[in-house]
């Protein structure tokens, strides 16, 4: 099965190896790069506040079962009346990215760590090491697998399990993701599919604050009205007894 | 009991081992190849030797990673005692006769070593 | 059953259970390298390696439970089988790169 071709031996040092070895550190490089590049989230201290509130009003509806109706009451009321906390007017809040320059750093740095190195670096060993056979994967694979294993190559007559020096740089990248993880720990920023990601779930939910307050302050008012407070400790004597 | 040294010493070994035996085995294919004669399998030395060497590392990474923590969140207070619960940094009064009344702690020793 | 009716209170401790968790997840990641570095080097191809693949990590998750002691694993973990199942894929595919990368190294060429 093996003797069919001889590979020279030569590729083995200066094609084979140094794909790994550039795959691993342009990795390990971008991991420090966004480290480096990326910026602290700045938090407005009126949407902190804002969340702050949501859940100290949700806590209240709760447990309102463990306190006095009395303390409910008045906990109710300083949320809920005319002018309570639950009622105060706030400007809405444009997340929009066009406006928000931040936005659009923080997005550009993304792009800048994730997709042009990995452009780049795909298209040089595309260039540099093009046309080699670099390895053979020790398990038989079908024919459906050529076009993706032998990316750079047609020979029509070769057996599908030779692995062209293209297909190995991809593999590579997809494949080191775990060994990413044991040398940088987790979370780390090397693996580009997870950011990837994460950038769509920041477009999308502007990283879990409430854009607009009007509409959870409505919502949380409208559940702490309807709440009816039923003490859960009228036997709390007997049964500690 | 935390990653010693001599797990550390375990781990190396065992890469070092492997390496040896990847490259004994790599060795073994090219004098195969120059006396074109066809590869059936690993000598048995290799062979061990990277089984061992396998065995080896997994025993030193199982030491290097640190010890597991009971889940129960009780466990962590096993063996704590009543008196550390009762220990609260913020009641902490610094300020009270005992200083008046020692022989050591003056008013002008404590000026003495600010 | 008995056991069962007695754990029904036990409140379990979350950071505990995380550091438990991401040490066996460490361990079990390098051992999937590892054996595929192993498996590279002994040459094994097609279901052969993939034997020693499941051998590997069922022996390494032996150790595991021989480290946490046999009759007192309960203490660190709530459920033995994840221990040895969870996210076996992801580690078959690290495995099969290392086993591809070191395969390549020594046999090929």
């Amino acid at each position: 099965m093996g003797a069919d071709l001889i590979v020279d031996p030569q590729i083995r040092f200066w094609v084979f190896l140094p794909i790994v070895v550039i795959t691993f550190l342009v990795g390990i490089l971008r991991h420090y790069a966004s480290i480096l590049l990326s910026s602290q989230k700045k938090i407005e201290i009126q949407q902190l506040a804002d969340s702050q509130l949501l859940l100290r009003a949700r806590a209240l509806r709760e447990n309102s079962g463990y306190i006095p109706k009395n303390a409910f009451l008045i906990r109710k009321q300083a949320f809920n009346k005319e002018d309570g906390y639950l009622m105060q007017k706030r400007p809405a809040v444009s997340q929009n990215m066009m406006t928000d320059p931040s936005m659009m750093t923080d997005m550009l740095k993304g792009n800048l760590t994730n997709v042009l190195p990995m452009i780049v670096i795909g298209g040089w060993i595309n260039w540099m090491f093009s046309g080699f056979i670099t390895t053979k994967v020790p398990f038989p694979l079908t024919l459906r697998f050529k076009s993706m294993l032998q990316r750079g190559i047609e020979l029509s007559h070769l057996d599908a399990s030779w692995v062209s020096s293209a297909s190995w740089y991809f593999l590579n990248v997809f494949g080191l993701r775990s060994i990413y993880t044991l040398v940088l720990g987790e979370n780390n920023a090397a693996d580009q599919s997870k950011q990837m990601q994460e950038q769509m779930q920041m477009t999308g939910a502007a990283s879990g604050m409430p854009a607009d307050p009007k509409v959870p302050f409505k919502a949380e008012w409208e559940a702490l009205e309807i709440t009816e407070h039923q003490t859960k400790l009228a036997d709390v004597e007997k049964d500690l007894l | 009991m935390p990653a010693t040294f001599i797990h550390r010493s375990i781990l190396t070994v065992g890469f070092l081992s492997l390496f040896h035996a990847a490259y004994s085995a790599a060795q073994h294919r090219s004098y195969l190849r120059l006396n074109d004669l066809d590869f059936t399998h690993l000598p048995l030395d290799i062979f061990l030797q990277a089984l061992v060497s396998l065995f080896i590392i997994m025993y030193g990474v199982l030491n290097i990673t640190g010890d597991f923590k009971e889940i129960k969140a009780a466990a962590e207070l096993d063996n704590k005692s009543w008196e550390t619960f009762r220990n609260i940094p913020s009641f902490y009064i610094f300020n009270h006769r005992g200083g008046k009344s020692s022989p050591v702690l003056t008013k002008t020793s404590l000026e003495e070593i600010e | 059953m008995a056991n069962k009716i007695k754990n029904e209170f036990v409140a379990y401790s979350e950071p505990a259970i995380r550091n438990n968790l991401s040490i066996v997840e460490y361990c079990r990641t390098s051992v999937a390298a590892v054996s595929g570095c192993t498996a590279g080097v002994l040459g094994l191809t097609g279901l052969y390696g993939a034997l020693f693949f499941v051998i590997a990590v069922t022996s390494f998750w032996f150790m595991l439970i021989f480290k946490a002691g046999i009759d007192s694993w309960k203490k660190y973990f709530i459920s033995r089988k994840s221990l040895l199942l969870n996210g076996i894929f992801g580690h078959f595919f690290t495995y099969i790169l290392c086993w591809t990368f070191i395969y390549g190294m020594v046999h090929v060429y």
